[in-house]
């Protein structure tokens, strides 16, 4: 257990840079800006729905959250085999998972506010009802729990995991999930899309899935993606 | 592994592979081989070695590094078989609590003090009062434990030497260094030198690389050569010396008479070999250079040449590397 705090605050130490958290306040006080403009540009009767479609789904869950996920956890096990340190952790004699556990909990600890904060916040700005600023929350949460677990892996495995997870997230998330049903249940983005409207009590997305499914595949993808990354962590060539 | 040089490892290879020979000691290996794609980067490499320092000498790109990774777990060997302190390097995480690698790259935790690197590692592999353990390797390479300077800012010499300190606080049983005293001054190899003799003194295995002759001369009598992937030789270091000093060296003489002193050189037998490089230099080889640079100051008097300049074409480890494979 004391190795695992030992590695999750260097990850946490390592994994944010200034430029990092810059950018990402900066993506924050744009879904502030976006949820006052929302506020004052429209009417009440058509606000919530505006708010909805391009504060919390387009801004939120389809920007925010999946890049600032990306951000985070390919740089987790992306920066230590850039820059060779990667020798480091995996010459200490901590069983992998933990190794692959305390990445996942330093990314976490600073994904989930810097996704999850600004977008609820820029909610409760655009005048939503409570309700919806909760399942903003909750679908925002359970969308950078599943987005980091996936990213983590791709980090270890993929130089310049930055550029793979964006096209990942453009054309897998934004548009082959989009038009084909069977992909969709392939995505991260419309179970999350799926939870937040089935709490929010809004009509479900395209393509989108039960509340039931919402709830237990996420989960299911996130222990595969960790199992994965453990083992290619054991497998790993470390230069 | 100790006694006189053996017959170069490498030299057959053109013919049949020899059956593997039982090998013991704290660290084996068996007809280990690594390929990258169409690098061969080790072929059919197999010794042993026991506590003691053992220097592993090659040129850049022999084979060092990716050995020291295999023997420490980091990539496999795509053929044959690696054992520390009879276990699988690879898979075995009890190993890694009795292993240490000093690795050639710079790059550290940048952000964190020397004595907080220090610490972590010594916390990471469970060393009973990591902090007091922490201080003490940190003062062990000379470094200051209240310097709360970050690491980034460390000079290559300072870094070489936290490099050691993060591998030695927990005492490790067999420790592996990867061209340690790399952007050392003269004094703080003087230092570290003493620090893996006496490492190796206390019964623990070390195993030192470098591509620098004459600091492999003062790790210790034990040595394995490495050249393009294979161990060429292996045993005291004094018998690879003298397979060296006895090889042919090649060298260039400028003059204003290159034709009339090679003559003189060649009857003289001062030489083995003469060839009129330009009108102003000539290549000679001989086996002898010390009986050459003597005999060549007199031979240039009695024919009336103008001696400007001799210069050893060959004194380089790759040379060396070169003709212990043709051997």
């Amino acid at each position: 257990m004391k190795s695992t705090l030992l590695l999750y605050r260097l990850h946490l130490r390592t994994m944010v840079t200034k430029a990092r958290l810059v950018g990402l306040f900066a993506v924050g006080l744009a879904a502030l800006g976006l949820g006052l403009a929302l506020r004052f540009t429209n009417h009440p009767e058509t606000r919530a729905e505006r708010v909805y479609t391009h504060l919390i789904t387009t801004f939120g869950l389809n920007l925010i959250v999946p890049v600032t996920a990306l951000v985070f956890a390919s740089a987790a096990f992306g920066d230590p085999t850039d820059d060779k340190t990667m020798v480091y952790l995996w010459l200490t004699p901590v069983p992998r998972w933990r190794l692959v556990a305390s990445a996942l909990a330093a990314s976490l600890t600073i994904a989930v506010p810097v996704a999850v904060l600004p977008l609820a916040a820029a909610t409760i700005l655009a005048g939503s009802t409570s309700r919806v600023v909760m399942a903003t929350s909750v679908g925002a949460a359970f969308a950078t729990v599943a987005y980091t677990a996936v990213f983590l892996g791709l980090g270890l495995r993929v130089r310049r995991a930055l550029a793979w997870g964006l096209a990942y997230l453009l054309i897998w998330e934004l548009a082959v999930a989009r038009a084909a049903k069977g992909a969709a249940k392939l995505s991260i983005s419309v179970y999350s899309r799926s939870l937040l409207a089935r709490i929010a009590d809004h009509l479900a997305p395209k393509n989108g899935t039960s509340l039931l499914a919402a709830l237990i595949v996420p989960p299911i993808v996130i222990v595969a993606a960790l199992v994965l990354t453990t083992w290619w962590l054991a497998r790993a060539e470390v230069a | 592994m100790s006694g006189p040089v053996t017959a170069p490892a490498g030299v057959s290879m053109s013919g049949p592979a020899p059956p593997p020979t039982p090998v013991v000691g704290t660290v084996t290996v068996e007809r280990a081989s690594k390929w990258m794609g169409p690098v061969v980067a080790l072929s059919d490499v197999t010794f042993s070695v026991g506590p003691g320092v053992t220097a592993l000498l090659g040129a850049n790109g022999a084979g060092k590094s990716t050995l020291l990774r295999i023997l420490c777990g980091l990539t496999s060997p795509s053929q044959g078989t690696v054992r520390v302190l009879g276990q699988d390097p690879r898979t075995s995480l009890a190993l890694r609590r009795r292993i240490g690698l000093v690795a050639q790259q710079e790059n550290l935790f940048e952000a964190l003090t020397g004595v907080d690197l220090v610490r972590l590692s010594a916390g990471l592999h469970d060393v009973p009062g990591a902090d007091a353990a922490a201080v003490d390797a940190v003062r062990l390479v000379d470094l200051d434990p209240d310097d709360r300077r970050p690491v980034r800012t460390y000079s290559k010499g300072m870094r070489q030497r936290i490099k050691v300190a993060v591998t030695l606080v927990h005492q490790p049983d067999v420790v592996f260094l990867d061209e340690p005293l790399e952007g050392l001054d003269p004094r703080q190899r003087l230092r570290m030198i003493e620090l893996f003799a006496r490492l190796g003194a206390e019964g623990r295995t070390v195993l030192v690389s470098s591509h620098v002759l004459d600091e492999v001369e003062r790790f210790g009598s034990n040595v394995l050569v490495l050249a393009n992937g294979r161990l060429v030789a292996e045993g005291d270091f004094r018998g690879i010396r003298n397979l060296m000093d006895d090889r042919p060296h090649r060298l260039r003489v400028r003059t204003d008479s290159p034709a009339r002193l090679g003559a003189g050189l060649l009857s003289g037998g001062a030489v083995v070999g003469v060839w009129v490089e330009s009108p102003q230099s000539l290549l000679v080889d001989t086996t002898t250079v010390g009986a050459f640079r003597r005999a060549v100051v007199s031979v240039a008097a009695q024919s009336h040449s103008r001696l400007l300049e001799v210069t050893a074409l060959d004194d380089d480890l790759d040379s060396v590397f070169r003709y212990l494979v043709s051997k």
